[in-house]
């Protein structure tokens, strides 16, 4: 088998008394792109921030293509391709949106070439986002949903292998969640990216995805393709009582 | 105003400062030597804080350590020579101290800056003391000040030059970035750490200059005059009054500021600093965007109309 891109072992993160992810294993490879779901306050979160170099895990190792960058510092992380977005927009507030995407690429996508050429240009990102009329605007003037659209434009503009997101479609639509889960697809699809997608509806985000892991209370309870996991008696009963999602999973 | 109305206008301006020595009179020199000093000061002290929104007190520490290098190379080193080693020693020490202390922000970055003025100035009072059995210094051969007016003036320009470049490059991108917020820079692939000790590092250059420079002026230099906590607030203010985003506003606010204080100075000598800190007040009152907010406002309404 070819060596995962992206690679987490036993990953491990303490605040104080709380135990916040548990000894997580997660193997991600080029290409594929994986659902993180898990009732709140599981832990999903704070699992992106030690994929993303934010924050050094207690205990568990990293690797990005075969280098180990546990301990490392998050600009590292970017280099060598893992690029993310916040949970709550962390946007450039001052800066326009359109220096939002090109700062990304004037760091870590500089040293490498997308096999893509359109996303070589800030405005062509933003244009692929539909956020082409906001361009010049100041990104702290977007609306919270734009802010969100734009975390991803920032995000591609660093020209990753390795793309974290974090509940990018809350507060969409409907309409607009389908749409922006076929953008993912997309970029997926023509760049070869590794895709780990966090997304609380997750009827949404099962059928985009081809691998679904499941946290909770911080480990890791399921792993798998979306099916099985629905039906996996420890998924159910970690989602007993949260808002009926067990019915409309196995639905 | 186009491209080439202001780069006449520049270029007039120029002439214009070259020539004031032949063109004015004592006092007014003196004057626009004040002006230019703290344009330089706050341009280069804007260059990094004004960016990341870090506030920096160490503006008198890089001074005085430049002015020391005059005093103490003044017998041996040719003028230029000392006025760019004061400030490569000022930039090398500011990245060293940079290296320790730049994770900080906010209060604790701002007294830690303070406390290195206070603890260099001690240092070297002691080492006077003790080791050359003085306190202050007096330089023998200081060149003539027509010398000094065009040093000090190509440093401000230098200033303002290196402000611009750094505005348009890479690293004015990360600076900002910073300012905005630091993790997401990071995740996006700036070496937040280096950027900052660089950008740090450079604007302590002009300092540094600046102290060697103006050592000249003073002939007689001791640590409290150099090493005056007042040389860091004052440009802090210029440059906060001015809109310490800007390269324009802190330069602005250098001129009036320096006018301001002489004319309350002669016309007020009781009541000017009172009168100052009143002015002061209401400017940070009604203009938290600096005097530079003015011009985008006027822009606005002429474009606007
Ligand atoms: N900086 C912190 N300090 C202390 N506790 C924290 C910190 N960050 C998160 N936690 C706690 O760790 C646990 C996991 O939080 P996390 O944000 O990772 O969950 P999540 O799965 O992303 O939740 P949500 O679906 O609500 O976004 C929670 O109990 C949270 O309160
Ligand atoms: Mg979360």
């Amino acid at each position: 088998m070819r060596e995962a891109l992206l690679s987490a072992q036993g990953v491990t993160v303490h605040f104080g008394g709380l135990v916040a992810v548990d000894g997580v294993d997660l193997e991600v490879h080029a290409g594929e792109m994986v659902g993180v779901i898990g009732p709140n306050g599981a832990g999903k979160t704070t699992f992106f921030h030690t994929l993303s170099g934010v924050l050094v895990p207690t205990a568990g190792r990293i690797a990005v293509a075969g280098d180990d960058l546990t301990g490392k510092s998050a600009h590292i992380y970017a280099a060598h391709g893992v690029a993310r977005t916040f949970q709550t927009p962390r946007v450039f507030k001052e800066m326009s949106a359109v220096d939002n995407v090109r700062f990304g690429l004037e760091f870590a996508g500089r040293t490498r070439q997308h096999a893509h050429d359109a996303f070589d240009d800030p405005f062509a990102i933003l244009d692929f986002l539909g956020l082409a009329a906001v361009a010049s605007v100041p990104a702290g003037g977007l609306t919270p949903s734009r802010q969100r659209l734009l975390e991803i434009g920032m995000a591609l503009g660093a020209r990753p292998r390795v793309l974290l997101l974090d509940e990018v479609a809350s507060g969409l639509t409907h309409a607009e969640v389908e749409k922006t889960a076929q953008l993912i697809r997309r970029v997926r699809d023509e760049l070869g990216l590794a895709v780990i997608w966090i997304e609380h509806a997750v009827r949404v985000l099962m059928s985009y995805v081809e691998r679904v892991a499941v946290l909770h209370q911080g480990a890791k309870i399921a792993d798998g393709d979306p099916r099985s996991v629905a039906r996996d008696p420890a998924v159910v009963e970690a989602y007993l009582g949260e808002e009926g999602d067990t019915q409309r999973m196995a639905a | 105003m186009t491209l080439r109305d202001s780069m006449l206008a520049t270029l007039l301006t120029a002439l214009a400062l070259t020539a004031m020595p032949w063109l004015v009179s004592d006092f007014a020199l003196a004057l626009t030597l004040t002006c230019l000093m703290y344009a330089g000061l706050a341009v280069s002290w804007a260059m990094f804080c004004g960016a990341t929104n870090y506030l920096s007190l160490a503006t008198a520490a890089f001074f005085g350590m430049g002015a020391y290098v005059t005093a103490w190379g003044a017998e041996g080193l040719p003028y230029g020579v000392a006025v760019l080693i004061g400030g490569l020693v000022a930039a090398a020490i500011a990245g060293l101290v940079g290296a320790a202390v730049l994770h900080l922000r906010g209060a604790y970055f701002a007294v830690i800056t303070f406390g290195l003025g206070e603890l260099v100035r001690h240092a070297i009072t002691y080492y006077e003391k003790a080791y050359a059995g003085t306190v202050g210094r007096v330089i023998s051969e200081p060149p003539d000040s027509v010398t000094i007016y065009h040093t000090v003036l190509l440093l401000a320009a230098l200033a303002v030059i290196t402000a611009l470049a750094v505005r348009s490059s890479r690293l004015g991108l990360a600076l900002r970035g910073i300012g905005s917020d630091e993790e997401r820079a990071r995740t996006l692939g700036v070496n937040t750490r280096r950027a900052k000790i660089a950008a740090f590092s450079l604007s302590a250059f002009f300092a540094g200059a600046l102290g060697a420079a103006m050592a000249m002026r003073w002939t007689y230099i001791d640590p409290l005059t150099v090493f005056n906590p007042f040389i860091g607030f004052q440009t802090v203010l210029i440059a906060m009054v001015g809109g310490a985003q800007t390269i324009i506003g802190p330069v602005a606010s250098a001129v009036l500021f320096s006018l301001l204080t002489e004319f309350l100075r002669l016309q007020f000598p009781y009541l000017f600093l009172i009168l100052l800190g009143l002015l002061l007040i209401l400017l940070v009152l009604y203009l938290p965007g600096g005097l530079a907010s003015l011009l985008v406002r006027w822009r606005w309404r002429k474009s606007g109309a």
